[in-house]
């Protein structure tokens, strides 16, 4: 495909910027970048055209070139591209310069082992010197302004690779002792510099004479030892303001030689010193470097930074007063002494309100000197406090006023709030003490809120002021107790503002909250006002409504049904009756939400207030708070009904859970008039009124009846519990389990339980015992009477190493009628609802014994049969 | 731990607020800095979050500042009592993250915005008076602003600004870190020889001048006045004086000073904030302050500034100061009378001030009433035009007072039905509050005194240059307030 005209670029441009990712996953998005660098050799295209697209690489490297090695062949390619310009002017060398740089960086390439770096790094540091760096650089006049370029670069090169220009500081120096740029320079020498005493302070080395090393690196390769190191210390960085009080902190610390100290000193003073040739953001910046650099070294003393602070003290340049106070966080006292600290405090005062300054200055300083780095500061660290030197007098000038900008007002609030904060212990009655100037600001604030047709952001300010003043004084009834009149009136004037009350009650603490909402309460229930207003008052009382005042609220609620017409003001109306029922309900209630059920035009709501009576009847006073404690979402669906019930399905409608039970089958207890199965349980959560219910597949067995546990509660020792069988024929089976129970929390969950087995075994029941004597005769009589309509049968059955004794006394020795042991036993078994089974076990013999078994139900002896021969297996 | 510290931006945007359009805004400009976000990410960690794009930064942006059309409904995210913001930084809420710190904030119709890297992580928010980028990135919003609106009348010509804004920024501030906050400058760049001397060429100044050798000095004092007529509150009143200069000087590094002086009974200039080049102050100047108590031993100048100037005009300081009465002093009482409204008001102009104005205007508007139906009245000075829609009344004084110095008007006002589209709300001017704003310049004077003396002017350079100076005084925030009704009062007000 062929270069892209000017036009087509320029519409391609604008299609990219609007929205990148989108372009990018259209069509023309994987060729993007590639076509970009093709047509900025091409011939057809202006330089202009050709400068938007390189500025579009300057802004979007990371989506043209995604991954390092597209990076790096894009970086070649544009460092082909100006070695292959013409020689003449061109606009395209200063941001074909840029470009590479930032594709280098972004692309994650910059490293020895890229061929790009390895060939841009040379060509900056050679434009940067201003050497002559062979074809293609132009005229001299494009020599200057490439040399500041190139500045540019290594030094982003080194922000992003700290330690990359380390062996370049003796080379810097003295460039710009000869005629470099003295800006770019002096920048450039202050990064390298300040990132080398910091990575050679962790590694415990000294600059080692890199300040004054001279040329090195001309033709011979790079030296990348400080920036791998380095490296290692471009890590997610924790907060790092000193505070003066911390001592060497921060950097390792670092004692250079005497030597170096000296050379360290001059390098730092050369920079100061021509620092007022530098633009004042740049000054800045150099102001902030070297005053990190020089913190935590020893025998440095800031003092080098006096003569510059006397200079600066008197600009209000936003950068450089910003700076000022940097070096003052980085040094404390020993720059600024008592004096110091005093007059920058009041320089800071002044400019926080000077009329010649814009606003967004006067707030940043106004954070400043609730924030300000003082000597020895009183206050827990990081917490806005103002400074112990900003007394009255200067707080005076900086007071709120309504006329102010509400970010203003707000800042300047802060600072009045502290200031009535400290006045609370020296109250000395005043003709106008902080406090009651800022009960009248209030009061304004109110005032505007208050009004018809005010715009919401005033009552905004209004409501964050009073938090602000809530959060600043607590516990100072003087200032607060007005401030809840206040806020009562202001709602009696504009009903509508019942969601900023709302929000304000859920933000402040109960110290303030509880009185406030009684008040609110009583405002509401004693002037009803106009019917307009009934939303709103809805609204409030849906948030403050509470036990004590229930039956005020009850007739205010009644005489408002009436007004309640339409669904919103129903649900509104039916968020108070939920209020309620959560703070436990009551006889009014009931009644009201009865009248409500039949009353309300809305069936929806009717539905609604049905519900709550149902659960007002049904449930417990706690069990009702746990239901209805989840906030209720707003009704987006046709029905509140259903979205309410959204809400609480979760605490009313049972839960399907994994069982927190183990529950297992115990030793049989053949006694009683049926069978009854022996459960273990065991809970791994606390649970309580757990109920477990059985069924049976099919009609084998009656129903069977659930088994109630009050609590139960994990480490405890297995529970046991019995299980009455009510077998309709003696036939095993599985039983379901089914567990039900409240959780601590009130939940009521349901959980399937693994099914247990019924075996043959565990129906037998024992004959009673015959008297003594007669237990043949007996044994015979139930043998004869199973003929003719039963069935008899012959078993063999195995024995192993254990004998028939010890089988018999396992198994069957509470059916035994008559034994002669060991190897003689005749054995009767009962089996519900009317069975039995009878076993002549005759002449054991070594691996066995011979069974004769007849039962008068046929349909057992397979059962029977299965049952001995399994016994041998069970041991 | 390793902290560059190199007070770079993330991205700046330049975006126009357009209210009743869709979108409420469109973005004008934005510029993204790929190499200073890849330092953010990792700097910040975990609580990283990129640079958006423009649409979905546009509206988080214009929601935070209430600049969308939908103030309509309590929003808890934007209104919540707890969203406190005390300065132009803000967070704005990105994909179900954060993104901080935003600084930003609107001038003009123009919503100006820049996001500064923060080289540590960003939960929680560190201090803003620690991260750097912060003055930083509000000091290129300022520069931008300053060039956009330097001259700019038209909407073609803010166009043909915006688009010279990206070459501008290529070199003002190539790779996010600010060089040079004059932007203006970069782009006049051109019209001065460039500089081939080895010797040390400031930064600050591309080239050098040529030409016949001057020196302007221009004093503009603005005076604003809060007047109640009231015992328990105080006036108060203050000026507050700029002084520009244009010095047109050859050689790379002229030396000037500058002094401003006082007449024997002068007003002594406070809050003195000096250019940054500047190069020496006196202490009396640096701590001359409005803050403290007035007393007979104030520093009363003469104000010397030493210097080396830029090309450019500049501010070379700003000042404030405290005279002993307000150049026009005055009363203003409205009551409201069944239907209609009747106002008095009383101005007497000081005998010290110089009656001869360029202009002299009263403004009596009428906040959140109908439009005037009927309006009758008596001036004893001047004419009276009456905009009957914007409810306002404009007492035209003209070039003097009379020789009584003293002028009244009288007049009772009738309104119509109030239509909210029309008449806009104000916040303050509720029920009675009202007040009577003042509009006046007069040319070749300053309230303080404050003059600079032509011989004063000492210029280290060579050729004798012509020093011109010029003087001005301009109302700004003057009010005259209903002392019938209260009134919005200041602190100081509270202390007389």
């Amino acid at each position: 495909m062929g270069p892209l005209s000017r036009e087509a670029w320029a519409q391609r441009l604008v299609a990219f910027r609007t929205s990148p990712s989108a372009f990018m996953a259209g069509a023309d998005g994987e060729d993007l970048g590639r076509n970009l660098l093709n047509d900025l050799r091409s011939e057809k295209l202006t330089e202009q055209t050709k400068v938007s697209l390189l500025s579009l690489s300057l802004e979007y490297p990371a989506e043209l070139w995604p991954d390092p090695p597209a990076a790096e062949a894009a970086a070649t390619s544009l460092l082909d591209a100006l070695v292959l310009l013409p020689p003449r002017p061109s606009a395209l060398r200063k941001p074909l310069l840029l470009a590479a740089t930032t594709v280098l960086v972004t692309g994650g390439v910059l490293s020895p082992t890229s061929g790009a770096s390895c060939r841009l790094l040379p060509l900056l540091l050679g434009l940067a010197s201003g050497r002559d760096v062979g074809r293609g650089f132009g005229p001299i006049s494009e020599q200057r302004p490439l040399q500041a370029t190139a500045c540019e670069c290594l030094r982003e090169l080194e922000s992003c690779k700290p330690g990359l220009l380390g062996g370049l500081l003796g080379l810097l120096r003295s460039l710009l002792g000869q005629e470099g740029p003295i800006q770019p320079l002096s920048l450039l020498l202050a990064l390298s510099l300040r990132d080398t005493l910091v990575i050679q302070s962790r590694s415990g080395v000294g600059l080692q004479g890199l300040l004054v090393s001279g040329v090195s690196s001309e033709g011979g390769s790079w030296d990348w030892t400080l920036a791998e190191e380095g490296a290692a210390h471009l890590l997610p960085q924790a907060p790092s303001w000193p505070t003066p009080n911390e001592g060497e902190c921060g950097l390792a610390v670092l004692e250079p030689s005497p030597e170096e100290a000296r050379e360290l000193r001059a390098a730092v003073a050369q920079l100061l010193d021509t620092s007022y040739l530098l633009t004042p953001v740049a000054q800045a910046q150099l102001l902030w470097l070297l005053g990190w650099a020089l913190r935590g070294l020893r025998g440095q003393p800031p003092a080098l930074f006096k003569p510059q602070l006397v200079r600066l003290l008197g600009t209000a340049q936003l950068t450089l007063l910003h700076a000022v106070l940097a070096l003052k966080a980085a040094f404390g006292e020993a720059l600024f002494t008592a004096q110091d600290e005093a007059l920058l405090l009041r320089r800071l005062t002044l400019a926080a309100q000077h009329p010649s300054l814009p606003l967004p200055t006067h707030l940043f300083y106004l954070h400043c000197l609730l924030s300000f780095p003082e000597n020895w500061p009183l206050g827990p660290e990081g917490e806005e406090a103002a400074p112990l030197l900003l007394g009255p007098q200067l707080c005076r000038s900086l007071m709120p006023s309504l006329l102010h900008d509400p970010m203003a007002l707000l800042a300047r609030l802060h600072l009045l709030c502290l200031l009535c904060a400290e006045e609370e212990e020296e109250d000395k009655g005043q003709l106008q003490s902080p406090r009651q100037y800022l009960e009248e600001l209030l009061a304004g604030l109110r005032q505007r809120a208050a009004l018809d047709g005010s715009p919401r952001a005033l009552a905004t300010l209004c409501f964050q002021a009073s938090y602000l003043v809530a959060i600043c004084l607590v516990g100072q009834t003087k200032v607060l107790t007005p401030l809840i009149h206040g806020l009562a009136q202001l709602y009696r004037a504009r009903p509508m503002l019942a969601p900023h009350l709302v929000d304000f009650l859920d933000q402040v603490s109960p110290e303030l909250g509880e009185p406030l909402k009684r008040v609110l309460q009583q405002e509401v229930v004693s002037r009803p006002g106009r019917p307009e207003a009934l939303r709103w008052h809805l609204q409030m009382l849906a948030k403050v409504a509470e036990g004590d005042a229930q039956s005020a609220i009850l007739s205010f609620l009644q005489a408002a049904a009436a007004h309640c017409t339409d669904w919103r003001l129903q649900q509104a109306l039916l968020r108070v009756c939920r209020a309620l029922l959560q703070a436990g309900g009551g006889n009014g209630l009931t009644h009201l939400l009865q009248v409500l059920a039949r009353q309300l035009e809305d069936p929806d709501g009717r539905d609604h207030a049905r519900l709550y009576y149902i659960l007002l009847a049904h449930l417990a006073g706690p069990k009702l708070g746990v239901a209805l404690d989840p906030s209720l979402a707003a009704p987006t669906l046709a029905s509140s009904l259903v979205a309410e019930n959204q809400g609480f399905a979760v605490t009313l409608i049972v839960q399907e859970t994994p069982a927190p039970i183990r529950l297992s089958v115990g030793p049989r207890m053949p006694k009683g008039p049926l069978p009854v199965l022996q459960l273990h349980i065991e809970a791994l959560e606390p649970i309580y009124s757990l109920e477990l219910r059985f069924r049976v597949e099919g009609q084998l067995y009656a129903p069977l009846g659930a088994i109630h546990v009050p609590y139960l509660c994990p480490g405890h020792p297995a529970h046991s519990l019995f299980l009455p069988l009510q077998p309709r024929h003696p036939a095993p089976t599985q039983l379901e389990v089914q567990a039900l129970y409240s959780t601590p929390a009130g939940l009521t969950c349901h959980a399937p339980l693994p099914p247990l087995s019924v075996n043959f075994e565990d129906l037998f029941l024992p004959f009673p015992q015959p008297p003594d004597g007669v237990e043949q005769g007996f044994f015979e009589g139930l043998w004869d009477s199973c003929l003719p309509k039963g069935a008899e049968s012959r078993v063999w059955c195995p024995l192993k190493s254990q004998g028939l004794e010890t089988l018999v006394s396992r198994h069957l020795e509470p059916f035994v009628i008559v034994a002669q042991a060991p190897n003689n036993y005749h054995i009767a078994i009962r089996l519900p609802p009317a069975s039995m089974l009878l076993l002549r076990l005759e002449a054991a013999q070594v691996d066995g014994v011979p069974v004769a078994l007849r039962t008068d139900d046929w349909a057992i002896l397979p059962l029977a049969g299965d049952y001995l021969r399994g016994l041998a297996g069970t041991e | 731990m390793l902290q560059p510290l190199t007070m770079a931006l993330r991205a700046v945007w330049l975006i126009r607020h357009e209210p009743g359009t869709p979108l409420c805004g469109s973005v004008r400009f934005s510029r993204r800095y790929p190499t200073v976000e890849k330092r953010a990410k990792i700097f910040n960690g975990v609580s990283y979050v990129p640079v958006p794009e423009d649409g979905p930064f546009l509206k988080a942006l214009l929601f935070e500042l209430r600049l969308l059309d939908d103030d309509k409904d309590f929003v808890e995210s934007r209104d919540s009592c707890s969203h406190i913001n005390k300065t132009s930084i803000y967070g704005l809420p990105i994909g179900g993250k954060e993104l901080w710190p935003v600084v930003a904030f609107l001038r003009n119709g123009m919503i100006y915005a820049s996001v500064p890297l923060v080289e540590q992580t960003l939960s929680p928010h560190p201090p803003l008076i620690s991260i750097s980028g912060i003055s930083q990135g509000l000091q290129l919003l300022f520069s931008i602003q300053d060039f956009l609106y330097l001259g700019q009348k038209t909407d073609s010509e803010l166009n043909t600004k915006l688009s010279q804004l990206p070459d501008l920024l290529l070199q003002a501030c190539p790779f996010g870190t600010l060089l040079n906050a004059n932007i203006q400058n970069l782009l006049d760049n051109s019209n001065f020889a460039s500089v081939t001397q080895p010797q040390k060429q400031p930064a600050w100044k591309a080239g050098t001048y040529k030409g016949k050798p001057q020196v302007s000095i221009s004093i503009t004092e603005k005076v604003k006045s809060m007047q109640y007529d009231k015992q328990d509150i105080g006036d108060t009143w203050q000026v507050v004086g700029a002084v520009t200069c244009k010095c047109d000087l050859e050689g790379i590094m002229p030396n000037v000073t500058i002094s401003l002086s006082l007449p024997t009974n002068g007003s002594p200039l406070q809050d003195i904030l000096v250019h940054p080049c500047v190069t020496s102050l006196d202490s009396a100047i640096l701590t001359s302050s409005s803050i403290d108590a007035m007393d007979d031993s104030a520093f009363s100048g003469p104000y010397k500034f030493p210097f080396t100037p830029p090309l450019e005009s500049f501010n070379l300081c700003y000042y404030t100061s405290q005279v002993p009465v307000p150049p026009i002093l005055g009363f203003y009482q409205m009551k409201e009378e069944e239907v209609q409204l009747k106002i008095a008001v009383n101005l007497k102009l000081h005998e010290s001030v110089k009656n001869n104005f360029e202009f002299c205007e009263a403004h009596i508007p009428f906040y959140n009433r109908g439009p005037i139906t009927h309006l009758e009245y008596k001036v004893s000075f001047g004419q009276l035009e009456v905009f009957r829609e914007k409810g306002l009344l404009v007492w035209i004084i003209g070039q003097k007072f009379p020789k009584s110095m003293e002028i009244s008007l009288s007049g009772t006002v009738t309104f119509g039905a109030k239509s909210h589209d029309k008449q806009p709300f104000d916040q303050i001017c509720i029920g009675g509050t009202a007040y009577v704003k003042l509009h006046f310049k007069i040319l070749d004077y300053t309230l303080t005194g404050c003059y600079a003396d032509q011989h004063s002017v000492q210029v280290f350079a060579s050729g004798k240059p012509k020093i011109n100076t010029h003087r001005k005084l301009i109302s700004s925030d003057f009010y005259i307030w209903n002392s019938k009704a209260p009134a919005p009062v200041t602190y100081g007000s509270l202390f007389l």
